[in-house]
């Protein structure tokens, strides 16, 4: 049997700094993550154990920074379920266990369809070229749900506030179904959750807010499921390497959620539309040349 | 939340319960050891299905979750009404 070669320390990098940016940016981490090895012509292959490996530790990194940048905010979410369950329901305005309870709500449907059919899609799409395609239709949704955002009335200042009141439960399983989504490479789990967030009624920044909290479970969870991966036999050779990565990955993280949580006070998903067209059709015709 | 009938209580936890139990079952039992009629099986397997085991679980955790809310005060108070 010929084994894979190892990820170097300079691709751990390069995909450790990229696997940061794209997983919160609403451009599909891990399409980006499927396409790059190959226009870059390394041999690295999506489902190869060691890349599998690679990734839990640069996703846990992903997942430490977004519960730390939101720490307050899950010290408040962490005690208004606590006494949501204490008092056996949830007090019209304690908007903190409502949006708790909504982030279970909306987990719920991602967790379990990630469970059980994570593995076989990985298997059947991780082609480059099918997540080049589907890169594209992943900018084809940001647009559409731009397109079919409802507007309504922003009443309160405050973030949390406004999401909870506009998100009913049904909207919110929704939103957390839409996430989804991201099991197939190409399309993105933040940018489904965005996506959802505008057509259920929710501005650009509280739709990107939703979306950072509900994809810090969902991340950390699924990084945590498969952290025996890492340490065990499938995990040889490439911990350094997952390490720095997972470095690499904390630092974008870290700018990408600052970044856009700025970013979307002001402006749209267009511009992430765009792109992803328009690199997933150039990816989709280097690749078909190569 | 608004209210319920017992009915709707009583089958969360049960359900919730069974799933909870079946969780369990994936957890401990082999593929191939598995009752032929739960999804997963397959003879002869060794292979644990621990994922299934975990989406059964939280599954079940959730309608015990859902059960709770449905008998607490406000929920009374509401199917009173």
């Amino acid at each position: 049997m010929i084994l894979a070669a190892p990820i170097t320390y300079f691709q751990a990098i390069v995909l450790g700094l990229l696997q940061g940016v794209s997983e919160l940016f609403p451009i599909s981490s891990l399409g980006h993550s499927v396409i790059l090895p190959t226009l870059l012509g390394w041999d690295i292959h999506q489902n190869d154990d060691y890349f599998l490996s690679f990734l839990v530790a640069t996703h846990l990194a992903t997942a430490i920074v977004l519960f730390i940048f939101f720490w307050r905010d899950w010290v408040r979410i962490l005690h208004g379920l606590g006494r949501s369950l204490r008092d056996r329901g949830i007090a019209p305005d304690d908007h903190d266990a409502k949006l708790g309870w909504l982030l279970v709500v909306a987990t719920i449907p991602a967790g379990i369809l990630g469970l059980l059919f994570e593995h076989q899609l990985r298997k059947v799409f991780a082609s480059p070229e099918a997540a080049a395609i589907l890169l594209m239709l992943n900018g084809a949704m940001l647009y559409g749900a731009e397109l079919l955002r409802r507007r309504a009335p922003q009443t309160d200042t405050d973030d949390d506030v406004r999401i909870a009141k506009q998100v009913t439960y049904t909207r919110g399983f929704a939103v957390g179904a839409a996430q989804a989504l991201a099991l197939f490479p190409g399309f993105s789990r933040s940018g489904a959750a965005m996506g959802g967030g505008l057509i259920v009624g929710l501005s650009n920044k509280d739709a990107a807010r939703f979306a950072f909290l509900l994809a810090t479970p969902i991340i950390g969870a699924a990084a945590l499921l498969k952290l025996p991966q890492l340490m065990g036999h499938q995990g040889d050779g490439v911990r350094g390497q997952a390490l720095v990565g997972a470095l690499c990955s904390a630092f974008t993280a870290y700018l990408a959620v600052r970044f856009l949580m700025r970013f979307f006070e002001t402006n749209r998903l267009t511009p992430f539309a765009i792109y992803c067209a328009i690199a997933g059709g150039l990816s989709a015709i280097v690749i078909a040349l190569q | 939340m608004k209210s319920r009938s017992p009915a709707l209580v009583v089958a969360a936890v049960v359900i919730g319960l069974l799933l909870i139990a079946l969780g369990i079952v994936y957890w401990v039992e082999p593929a191939g050891s598995l009752p032929s009629f739960i999804p997963g099986h397959t003879a002869g397997s060794g292979h644990h299905h621990v994922k299934h085991g975990i989406a059964a679980f939280l599954l079940g955790v959730a309608l015990l979750v859902f059960a709770w809310f449905q008998t607490g005060p406000n929920a009374r108070g509401a199917s009173a009404e």
